[in-house]
This record gives structure tokens, C-alpha cells and sequence, in this order.
């Protein structure tokens, strides 16, 4: 399906990630530093990019702004450090998402997955928007879970329209907050866990097990 | 009183000088002008010496005036009142003259004094200007000795310990210093029988427990009014040197300790990087084979538990640096709960059940630190559950109660104190597939949020955890 760029300096992940992607169809392109992975990206023909922070020769933050210069690709973050400021200055800095170390096959398929949707071109309509179970149409201001139709409040509306054109990648509380509060409302999480509260209630078969809108405590929210 | 009799003696001799003088020459200088002549020793005298010796030459020079000029001459006696006014005269410029010198020559020394004090204050505020604190303290408190005795910094560590050389009523002048601000001891209103004089640091607003303690004067005299203020006013500048090595000090460990933090932070980031990296190899790896053979899935459980006990240990570290830094904020439970729950690869045998209400008010927390809290209780119940785990909460006035049930063996009742500390585990118990840590960890995060965690018994039979969150300000209890 895709070329995705593996940046990590253990061999043996390196070859397990091969192994994982191959499982959808993907081709793994091994660099084993910083300045091998902007020389295959340079090569081009790359899709997306499986970034571990802790390389020999820089700093991976700093190679993500890098990365993103040379090609608008996605940036997964793969990373045995569970420092989540680490993960939302990743985010914060262009990286489509992030998995920690050890990570489940499954869910590192699932956020390739998400990220490659998210750097395909536009839907042939972007008034019509869906992810899973939910159903957009923004000029109509219509959303329907299964086919069952929801009213949902201006701002209920928006928080979900940027959710789902994220299409199940993580976002951070901030950048939710900037997209429907805006600017100044960056540090203002309890406006957000009001609004997904809300949210959750319209959508979300059970509301006290969510399985739509997913948390990532000190993160941010995606759709499963 | 060498010096004052030898003022009179000057006296005499000028007047005997102008006696001669005049004597000699009357027939050229003519009587007025001699006796104008005779005022140049009473000014003289009473300007150098005072009203004395002014007195002295003005009535000396009134009798040789009579004697030797005044006819009859060679006689005291006194034929015209005139004779007598001008006695009076010269008496009167005497004590004109002595006072007005006496005045000057007081406003003079005042000056000087006032221009040594300026000097000394200069002198000194330049040198702890100069260098490091701790040095030029020193120097400082030696130009102090230099120039009013013995003088030293006693601070209430010192005081308490019954610094050597010092009375009982010394050490309560000094503490009475320390606690008002005002000078006492020798010189002073307070305590003026003490040996030594106890000058504040600071400016009376301000607490210090520091003193400075000057000895009482060698040759037995008494401080003057005006030197203790000097002295106040030098040993305020002391005290602002005094400030700078605290200020000094605090910065330097403050850098220690930032430093020492930052290490550690680096070493187990990279532990867990060092770690975590073979660790993802064997539960990749091991992951792809449970795919094809089921009993893959217990190594794979067991990786997984390998990586909790690693989030542990660094838990624990962290607890243990003092570098838990606690950030809190609004949480949903619904949250908090699913993010723990959602994924998590259970015993087949175990069944977890949820019962949080979607409508609970938010609660404040951190959220990293209650993640790993839950991750670590709903560990802990499922490794001890027969086949279920119960996870609810409920509002209970300004909080609201997390409770997590297992139908384990539970924990009896004189181990419940014991359980949140670090390896302890219950005695007899064939379960050792915890890190010993987790609990601890428990009760380490959660006492750094100021939640409680307790243990009672489980209606389920096991044991039953309860979390006690605080509601966030402005939600409906």
C-alpha cells in the first residue's frame, strides 16, 4: 500500500516494524539516525514516517520540524519515553500522532492507518464528512450516528467536525480548544470535558463506557 | 591638667609681655593705646583656654595696667572710676571672647566628627563592596575591632549553644536585640550592666536572628550617645552583607538541587529508553506468535507486566527524589476510567465491570498521576480476583468515591495499615506476580494530590479500595 520511513537506532525494532506493516500491505524503509531518514525522504516516495525521539545524532522533536519541511507527510512518534509534555510538544510541533513503546501491533496499524487518511487529498465533497458510525454534512449542519439523526449545539457540532476530519488521530486538548474557543482559551480543559461530556451523551451508546471519543489523560481526545 | 595649666601660665606671660611692652614705650604708644594693647592677652588666652585663662589675663592685665601705667605709677592704687571700667572692660571681653571660642571650637570638633563618621561609613561599605560576602564579612568585622574593640556576629544557633564569654544577662541583651530590634548592653538603656554592647542588623521593621556584640571599651569609658548611632549605622552595612551570603547560599544549593534533579531525570529517562526498547522487541515479537499459538499470550501478559513494574520503579523514584511535580485539573471519571480500562488485556477467567454514572461531577486531579493510580488499583484487583472486579463511584458531599471491588481472599484487618507500604505483601499469600511497588505507588500519587485511599472489606467477599477525589470548585455536589 504505502512506503512508510522507520527511524530507530535498534536493528531488532527496525525489523519488527517491518514485520508489523507488511501485515497491511506497507513497505518499511529502515534509517537508523536523523540523517539517514531525511536522506530517504529526500529520495521520495514516502508516505508516512515512524519516528523514535531517541536518536544518536539529534534531537527527534527537532527532526520532526525537519521532516515536515522536506515533505508534508505524517510524523507517528514511537517512543519509549512516557513523558506526556514530550508527547504534546511532538503534537504541537506537526506530528500526526504518537505510539509509546512497548506498542500493540494492532493499534500501531490503526494510527497508520488514520495518519495516511489524513495526509490523502480532500473527499470529493468536504461538505460530507464520515468516520465509523458518524455522519456529516457541514453545510447542512446535520449529524447522524447510524443512520439516527442528532441535534447537536453549535459548538458540540464543531468539536466533532474537527475530530472526525482528524479520522481517529489523537488531538491535544490545546489544539481543540484553539479550533473551537479559540486562541485565548488554549488552557481552559474543563470548557472541553463539558462539550465531550455533552457530546458523548448524543452519540456514545453508553456514556459511562464510551467507545467513540477516546481520552488520552493529559493529552487530548480521538475517535476510535 | 597639664594642658589647662599651661594655658594660665600662657596667659600670664603674654600679659607680663604687654606689661613690658607698654612699659617701655608708654611715652611713644600713649596710654589708650596701651590699654587697647593689654586686650591682645585676654583674647588670646580666652579664645585658646576658655573663660579661666581669658579671666585670669584680663584681671592680670587690669592690675599691671594699674601698676605700671596708671598714675600714681608702681601703685594699685586707683584714683579715677575710669581706671576701673576699663578693668571691667577687659574682664567682660574675656568672657565675650572664651564663650564664643568655646562655641566654635565645639561646632568645629563636631564637624570632624561627623566628616570621620562619613569617612568610616565610606570606608567600610566600600570594602564589603568589594568581594566575595563571606571574605570581606570578615574584613568588615575586623575594621569594626580595629576601631571599636572586639567585635563579632552571633546568630540564635550560637546564642542557644552559650557562645563562650558571654553572661547570662550578655545573651539575654542579645536576644532581646534579636526579637525588638533595639541596641543593648553596654552604653545602652537595656541592660547597661552587661560587658557587651548587642547592635541589630536591620532596620527595626525587619526580624533578624542575627546580632553584632561589641565588648565594652578597654580604658573603662562609656559609649557615647553619638558613637552607638555610629556604630548602628556600620553594623546595619554588615548586615546587608550579612543578606548577600544568605542570598548566595540559598542560590548555590538552589543550583545544586535543580542539578541533582535534572540528572536523575536524565538517567531514568534513559532507563526506561534502555529498558523499554528489548522489552518492545520480546512483546512484539511475542504478539505475532500468539497469533498463531494461544500460549504465546501468557509471556505476552507477562511483557506487559514487565512494563508496569518499570512505570512503577520510576514512580517510585520519582516519589522518592521529591521531584513529583503534581499538575491538576478538571477531570471526567468517564475518562479517567475508560482510558485505564479500554485495551487492557485481562485473565480470561476475569470479568471487569464498570458502574461509573455519566452525569458525576468533575473532580480535580492530575491526570497522569490518577491514570497511573487506577492502572495500579485495577492491577492489583484483577491479579487477586476469583472471577470479577467491580469499579464504581458515587458522590459523597464535597468528593467523590472510586471504589474497586474484587471477590479475592482480601486483605485482612492488621494488614490493611501495612499493604501501602513498598515490597510488603500479605503473609501466606501465594501471589507474587506483583512488583511490591504498586500499592505504594497508590498511596505515594495519591497522597501528592491530597486524596485518601483506604481498604475495607467487599460485600463480594474480597477486598474493596476506595479513592476519595474533591469535586472541582463550581460543580454541583
Amino acid at each position: 500500500m504505502s512506503r512508510i520511513l522507520c527511524v530507530d537506532d535498534e536493528p531488532a525494532i527496525l525489523r519488527l516494524l517491518a514485520v508489523i506493516l507488511a501485515r497491511d500491505g506497507h513497505e518499511a524503509v529502515a534509517a537508523a539516525d536523523g540523517r539517514a531518514a531525511l536522506q530517504a525522504l529526500r529520495a521520495g516516495g514516502i508516505g508516512a514516517v515512524l519516528l523514535d525521539l531517541g536518536l544518536p545524532d539529534r534531537d527527534g522533536l527537532e527532526l520532526i520540524a525537519a521532516i515536515r519541511a522536506i515533505a508534508p507527510v505524517p510524523v507517528i512518534v514511537v517512543s519509549a519515553r512516557a513523558d506526556v509534555q514530550e508527547k504534546v510538544a511532538a503534537l504541537d510541533l506537526g506530528a500526526a500522532d504518537y505510539v509509546t513503546k512497548p506498542f500493540d501491533g494492532d493499534e500501531l496499524l490503526a494510527r497508520v492507518r488514520a495518519a495516511l487518511r489524513g495526509g490523502a487529498v480532500a473527499p470529493a465533497s468536504p461538505e460530507l464528512l464520515a468516520h465509523g458510525p458518524i455522519r456529516m454534512d457541514v453545510s447542512r449542519h446535520r449529524a447522524e450516528i447510524d443512520g439516527r439523526f442528532v441535534a447537536l449545539t453549535p459548538k458540540e457540532f464543531a468539536l466533532l467536525r474537527i475530530l472526525v476530519e482528524a479520522g481517529g488521530r489523537i488531538l491535544t486538548h490545546g489544539a481543540l480548544l484553539e479550533a473551537v474557543w479559540g486562541k485565548a482559551h488554549r488552557e481552559d480543559v474543563e470548557y472541553l470535558r463539558v462539550v465531550i461530556r455533552a457530546l458523548r451523551l448524543k452519540v456514545e451508546d453508553d456514556p459511562s463506557q464510551p467507545r467513540l471519543i477516546r481520552n488520552e489523560p493529559g493529552i487530548g481526545y480521538r475517535l476510535a | 591638667m597639664t594642658s589647662r595649666a599651661a594655658s594660665y601660665l600662657q596667659a600670664l606671660v603674654a600679659v607680663a609681655a604687654i606689661a613690658w611692652l607698654t612699659t617701655a614705650w608708654l611715652p611713644v604708644l600713649g596710654l589708650a593705646s596701651s590699654a587697647l594693647l593689654f586686650l591682645l592677652p585676654v583674647l588670646l588666652a580666652s579664645s585658646r583656654g576658655g573663660v579661666g585663662p581669658g579671666l585670669t589675663a584680663a584681671l592680670a592685665g587690669a592690675a599691671a595696667y594699674n601698676y605700671f601705667l596708671l598714675e600714681p605709677r608702681f601703685t594699685f592704687r586707683v584714683h579715677q572710676l575710669d581706671n576701673l571700667v576699663s578693668a571691667i572692660m577687659l574682664c567682660a571681653v574675656a568672657v565675650v571672647t572664651s564663650r564664643l571660642a568655646t562655641r566654635l571650637m565645639a561646632r568645629e570638633a563636631e564637624a570632624n566628627e561627623r566628616a570621620r563618621a562619613s569617612e568610616e561609613f565610606a570606608a567600610l561599605s566600600s570594602l564589603l563592596a568589594s568581594g566575595s560576602a563571606e571574605q570581606v564579612l570578615a574584613q568588615g568585622l575586623e575594621f569594626m575591632s580595629d576601631r571599636y574593640g572586639d567585635t563579632r556576629l552571633l546568630d540564635q544557633g550560637k546564642l542557644a549553644a552559650g557562645e563562650a564569654g558571654f553572661s547570662s544577662l550578655d545573651i539575654s541583651a542579645a536576644a532581646w536585640t534579636i526579637h525588638n530590634g533595639d541596641m543593648t548592653g553596654h552604653g545602652t538603656e537595656t541592660m547597661a550592666a552587661a560587658d557587651w554592647t548587642f547592635v541589630p542588623l536591620a532596620p527595626r521593621s525587619r526580624s533578624e536572628s542575627a546580632v553584632a556584640a561589641l565588648a565594652r571599651p578597654r580604658d573603662g569609658s562609656v559609649r557615647a550617645p553619638a558613637q552607638l548611632n555610629q556604630i548602628r549605622q556600620l553594623c546595619l552595612l554588615l548586615g546587608q552583607c550579612c543578606d548577600r551570603i544568605s542570598l548566595e547560599t540559598e542560590r548555590r544549593e538552589r543550583e545544586i538541587l535543580e542539578e541533582s534533579d535534572r540528572l536523575r531525570r536524565t538517567f531514568l529517562a534513559s532507563l526506561a529508553h534502555d529498558f523499554r526498547t528489548p522489552l518492545t522487541v520480546i512483546s512484539g515479537r511475542l504478539e505475532l506468535l500468539a497469533r498463531q499459538s494461544p500460549e504465546a499470550k501468557d509471556a505476552l501478559l507477562a511483557a506487559q507486566r514487565l512494563d508496569r513494574m518499570m512505570a512503577d520503579l520510576l514512580g517510585a523514584a520519582r516519589i522518592e527524589g521529591g521531584s513529583l511535580s503534581v499538575a491538576c485539573e478538571n477531570i471526567d471519571l468517564v475518562d479517567a476510567v475508560s482510558a485505564t480500562c479500554d485495551g487492557l488485556l485481562l485473565p480470561a477467567a476475569i470479568h471487569l465491570r464498570r458502574s461509573i454514572p455519566p452525569e458525576l461531577p468533575f473532580v480535580t486531579a492530575d491526570p497522569v498521576l490518577l491514570h497511573h493510580i487506577l492502572a495500579n488499583l485495577v492491577d492489583n484487583a484483577v491479579r487477586h480476583a476469583r472471577s470479577e472486579v467491580l469499579l464504581s463511584a458515587r458522590a459523597q458531599g464535597s468528593h467523590i468515591l472510586l471504589s474497586l471491588e474484587d471477590d479475592g481472599p482480601g486483605v485482612p484487618q492488621a494488614e490493611r495499615e501495612r499493604i501501602f507500604d513498598r515490597f510488603s505483601r500479605i503473609e501466606g499469600s501465594d501471589r507474587t506476580e506483583g512488583s511490591g511497588l504498586g500499592l505504594a505507588i497508590v498511596k505515594g500519587f495519591a497522597d501528592a494530590m491530597g486524596m485518601a485511599v483506604t481498604i475495607t472489606d467487599s460485600r463480594r467477599g474480597g477486598a474493596r479500595f476506595i479513592l476519595t477525589l474533591p469535586i472541582a470548585p463550581g460543580q454541583p455536589a
